[in-house]
């Protein structure tokens, strides 16, 4: 009961919260952007909100993720089952969630719950055994992986013939403007990707498919438009003007899928609420090689959630897709296994 | 003036310009919601002091000191800007007879501060929040420069003192009406904000500031917010006459001009989508400097 002042009054506003999503969790997700503060970043959050039910080898990241997060934390899992394993697990329901929310929040900023300590040891993944003042390497300027650590080298550019560095590390699980569940392998020259392959495919998301209304907020917030993301006409879309000028910041002929629809004409489908489109078996190699960082979130979250599953579940590290033109090899879409062979990395991106 | 009692009522000012800003920011995006506004005032106050009380997180093997400095960097180049802006004839804390040039430099020098915030936690997307940044503020800078300049023809002077005087006759807004549109979008650039937005953005989960946490995470919005202050001032006083006006005291009439013009950005940051990189080079190359050339060519002419 000991709360000083400036703890109380802390304690008064809305909890910082990184949402991390998992299978079913998405819709809800959608919801909540509307009454919760939902952080960009796990760093600027004091509570973890598990979002539908996590994988078990989706639990890793979980806890990775759960580090991020500064002292005090606590984590609430809502629409999901905690493993045995976690201790005093937070379970809130479905309209007791914001209350729960407020009380954990106090009673961590108060003390009165002890912050969750970290599951991962706190040291860096390989030993810095560097010489020099700062510790930063050995021989040589590029490439290798000095002390465990992959360094970029210089290869050629898709578009200018510049030699950049590349670089390559995986990004997901549950970075918050890609397809929860996605565990992409990137490699980046600058921010244009050069390569892309699934590691692991998005959760499923039942349900999701007929609300373009989220589709089209999920599109405005990776664009930097949150608020008029929340807002729904009578129809359930956001604002016709906003959805017109989202369509304009677009560039013509971005992110074209096998059936010759580029971004726009897949928004175009969602402001005419025109059924979901069929798959044509496009995969992460046809969409993302060659563009910036920001157009491959814009492409990325311009498909309906089952339509990016399917897409990321044939694009996967086995999947052999540069020579395998004619596509439509397997029809995933239901087949994407939640125990996949992925490999862990020493590296994750900071919301990994 | 002297800067044993200008310095502290520039905090001052500062502070309240700080607290409106955040108090802004929530207030109309919660009406952009169709929210209702709340506690929009106190808010931020709570989430700043709740950040405050929290873990300052480290990444492996940060540029320690320069993460620490960055938001100081950015700050302390707010609070100069600041200086510039005169209140009432003749009166600034910083008298310089360039101060156009000087203020200019700062901009340039934000450009510095945001890629060592971006550079210093070694993480990607802090990293290429940076790198972006910097390809966009190039070009952004020499917009700022050429309508700044187009400002300061009818003063025949880079003394934003006399530019203040030299429109008492008639507002630069109305006789340069390219130049406070094209500096909105300085102003933009300068503050991380929506369509400008290329360092700290949500498809990068916060870019330059994403693996900021607690008193990390508030220095930075601080003075991030502090440039928005300082940015707006500067804009009320090349395009709208400053502390020019009837029977309220100068002061207060750039405090209200200031005002407008952050609700203007504000505005603009949640109802403008920002464009990819490439797309946005190519309007600023090809579009919005031909603009500000043609903004510098009326003042020109309106001055012979």
């Amino acid at each position: 009961m000991g709360m000083s002042w400036a703890r109380a009054f802390a304690a008064s506003g809305p909890p910082p919260v990184f949402a991390a999503i998992g299978a079913g969790g998405l819709q809800r997700a959608e919801e909540l952007h509307g009454t919760l503060r939902l952080q960009r970043s796990p760093r600027q959050a004091a509570i973890l909100l598990v979002l539908g039910e996590i994988a078990p080898d989706l639990l890793p990241f979980l806890q990775r993720l759960h580090d991020h997060l500064p002292h005090p934390r606590a984590t609430i899992w809502h629409r999901a089952t905690p493993p045995g394993d976690w201790t005093d697990p937070v379970q809130a329901t479905a309209d007791g969630l914001e209350r729960t929310l407020t009380d954990l929040w106090r009673s961590i900023l108060s003390g009165d719950r002890a912050s969750e300590p970290d599951f991962l040891p706190d040291k860096p993944p390989n030993e810095w055994r560097g010489v020099g003042p700062h510790g930063q390497g050995g021989k040589g300027m590029m490439g290798g992986t000095p002390y465990g650590r992959p360094m970029a080298m210089t290869d050629d550019d898709l578009r200018d013939g510049l030699s950049l560095d590349a670089y390559s590390a995986p990004f997901g699980p549950f970075l918050p403007m890609l397809p929860p569940g996605l565990i992409l392998d990137l490699t980046l020259q600058g921010d244009v990707i050069q390569s892309a392959t699934a590691t692991r495919p998005p959760c499923p998301q039942p349900g999701s498919d007929d609300r373009p209304g989220d589709a089209i907020a999920r599109l405005m917030r990776v664009m930097d438009m949150p608020a008029l993301a929340l807002r729904r006409t009578r129809d359930g879309l956001p604002p016709a003007m906003g959805i017109a000028m989202l369509r304009r910041a677009i560039p013509d002929g971005l992110g074209r899928a096998r059936d010759g629809t580029d971004v726009r004409d897949r928004l175009d489908r969602w402001r005419d609420k025109d059924a979901p489109q069929a798959d044509d078996g496009t995969r992460l190699s046809d969409l993302l090689p060659g563009l910036e960082w920001h157009e491959a979130m814009i492409v990325l979250n311009s498909f309906q959630p089952d339509r990016i599953r399917a897409i990321c579940a044939r694009s996967g590290p086995e999947g052999g897709d540069e020579d395998d033109k004619d596509g439509n090899r397997d029809a995933p879409a239901h087949a994407p296994p939640d125990h996949g062979g992925h490999q862990h990395h020493d590296m994750t991106g900071p919301a990994a | 003036m002297s800067l044993i009692v200008g310095l502290p009522a520039l905090l001052a000012l500062l502070l309240i310009g700080l607290w409106a800003a955040a108090a802004l920011d929530t207030a109309i995006g919660r009406l952009i919601v169709g929210r209702p506004v709340g506690m929009a005032a106190t808010d931020p106050l709570r989430a700043v002091v709740a950040d405050y009380l929290r873990q300052r997180t480290d990444t492996e093997a940060p540029d320690h000191l320069n993460w620490l400095l960055a938001p100081g960097y950015y700050f302390l180049l707010a609070v100069v800007g600041l200086a510039l802006v005169p209140f009432a004839p003749d009166q600034s804390l910083i008298a310089l007879d360039t101060s156009v040039v000087l203020w200019g430099a700062a901009e340039a020098v934000v450009v510095v501060a945001v890629f060592l915030h971006g550079w210093s936690p070694n993480a990607p997307f802090p990293l290429i929040g940076a790198y972006r940044y910097v390809a966009i503020g190039l070009p952004v800078m020499l917009l700022s420069m050429f309508v700044l300049i187009a400002a300061s023809i009818p003063a025949q002077s880079l003394d934003l003192r006399a530019v203040v005087e030299s429109q008492r006759g008639l507002w630069n807004v109305i006789r340069q009406p390219l130049g406070l549109p094209l500096f909105l979008a300085v102003v933009m650039s300068l503050t991380l904000r929506g369509p400008f937005d290329y360092a700290d953005s949500a498809d990068l989960a916060g870019g330059t500031s994403a693996e900021d946490g607690g008193p990390r995470w508030i220095a930075w919005q601080t003075a991030r917010a502090a440039m928005l202050v300082a940015a707006c001032a500067i804009a009320a006083t090349a395009f709208l006459g400053g502390y020019l006006g009837p029977v309220l005291p100068g002061w207060l009439w750039l405090s209200l001009k200031t005002l407008a013009v952050m609700v203007a950005v504000v505005l603009l940051t949640h109802l403008v989508p920002r464009m990819p990189v490439a797309q946005m080079l190519t309007l600023i190359w090809i579009v919005l400097l031909p603009i500000a050339f043609l903004d510098l060519l009326i003042a020109g002419l309106g001055a012979l």
